[in-house]
């Protein structure tokens, strides 16, 4: 204990941090600060070392939670208890809870039988690769966008466009080439004000690419991957993420790649 | 979709609510049947097209909090507390023992811990979690804020000391 002068109290502001500035720090891990406080949180954090250690502390808090408490997804058996005026009704919902359990059930066997393409596993593993590197993340930054898409453009033989993740917090950082299944493949990455990342993996437009796909889901452990095709081209958006959320951009951003994303629902 | 099947899809994620909430298995499941039995009976109370999960949540956590103060407040210290009887986790996240991080989290007053794991576990937003809880978001984000600070406190990092987690800056 090096510090022990501080009274142990429930708001735990010490003198460098006020109260305010705690929940402060805590909307800006949780992305719910406009923009104008997260520019200033963001700034504050940078400058000051105590407020860079709660943010560091914060997440390492959540992180240990969140490995506490995995969601568990065998299904438990729910006993509609019939009370006599619902009778009917229950017997009824009893049938549909068995079905939605049933589907549960067969999912991932059907999953089994219709493995993930390359793509969408290369994809995967260049985010487990790309993902946790600090220093290398990309080969060219968003800095430099207008570069990055001529170069990959031009490897990629085909034009390539970036969407933009704004709307969900995500910013580019970058992207690199990567070798793909038939020639080279693009990486693009972006980020949120709490450090987590999504990939964005593009192939080029190759003839021989017979199989269509619909948005599909490829999961490892927490990490998820959405893989479709449009035009001949693969796409796959990874991320660690909660899948509600990386649903709701790998949908967008099929859209806005030239894809009909509700062809698939 | 249909209201069951929907329902279904929400199970997982309520379960994990009620073990990280009670820390007891068995209360946790017999807490899930309790949900979804009532979900079921109160179907025509949902409004189509409203957070369902927030609903299912609202309802296993006014469950909860009932059945808690049946059970006459369990001591925190208390060597029969539920959550004791938890099998305990082994390893390390960013620096934090996961063991203590457990204990930590079950000595909080269960209005942190609630907001903490809805949060943090469960990923809602401050708007969604000030509907399951029915107060303002400010109120979420002031009890959790103090939630976190409080566990920070209980895991023995005091604000400003040099702690393993710094080395997550970089």
């Amino acid at each position: 204990m090096t510090t022990s002068d501080h009274p142990e109290n429930p708001d735990g502001a010490d003198s460098s941090v006020t109260a305010d500035e705690l929940r402060a720090l805590s909307a800006f891990i949780d992305d719910e600060s406009t923009d104008a406080e997260r520019a200033e949180t963001a700034a504050r954090v940078a400058r000051d070392p105590a407020s860079a250690a709660t943010v560091a502390a914060y997440r390492a808090q959540d992180n240990a939670l969140r490995a506490l408490f995995t969601a568990d997804a065998a299904p438990q058996l729910i006993v509609v208890r019939p009370r006599p005026r619902y009778l009917m009704a229950a017997s009824w919902l009893t049938v549909g809870i068995a079905c939605g359990l049933l589907m549960h059930l067969t999912l991932p066997m059907f999953d089994r039988e219709h493995p993930a393409p390359m793509f969408a596993q290369h994809a995967d593993i260049a985010y487990a690769v790309y993902a946790p590197e600090q220093r290398h993340a990309v080969e060219v930054a968003a800095s430099q966008e207008d570069h990055l898409v001529t170069w990959l453009s031009k490897r990629l033989n085909r034009t390539l466009t970036i969407p933009s993740l704004h709307e969900y917090g995500f910013e580019l950082v970058g992207g690199r080439l990567l070798p793909g299944e038939d020639g080279p493949a693009a990486q693009f990455m972006y980020q949120n004000a709490s450090g987590q990342r999504l990939t964005l993996y593009m192939t080029s437009g190759s003839p021989k690419r017979k199989e269509e796909y619909a948005i599909r889901m490829l999961r490892d452990g927490e990490r998820r991957t959405f893989y479709w095709t449009t035009d001949n081209a693969g796409y796959a958006l990874s991320g660690q993420i909660s899948e509600a959320k990386l649903r709701a951009i790998s949908f967008d951003t099929c859209a806005a790649l030239g894809g009909d994303p509700k062809r698939w629902q | 979709m249909s209201f069951e099947t929907d329902l279904v899809a929400v199970l997982p994620q309520l379960r994990r609510y009620a073990r990280a909430l009670t820390g007891d298995r068995a209360w946790a499941d017999d807490l899930v049947q309790d949900v979804t039995e009532r979900a079921l009976g109160r179907h025509s109370g949902f409004r189509v097209g409203s957070n369902l999960r927030a609903w299912l949540f609202t309802i296993m956590r006014n469950l909860y909090i009932d059945q808690l103060r049946g059970k006459r407040d369990i001591a925190v210290d208390d060597e029969t507390a539920p959550w004791r009887q938890m099998a305990a986790p082994v390893g390390e996240v960013d620096g934090l023992v996961l063991r203590d991080v457990q204990r930590a989290l079950y000595c909080l007053p269960v209005e942190q811990r609630e907001v903490m794991l809805l949060v943090c576990v469960e990923e809602m937003s401050y708007q969604e979690v000030s509907v399951v809880l029915n107060v303002p978001a400010g109120t979420v984000m002031s009890r959790l804020s103090r939630a976190r600070e409080h566990m920070r406190v209980l895991l023995g990092e005091e604000p400003g000391r040099k702690s393993a987690s710094l080395k997550m800056v970089s």
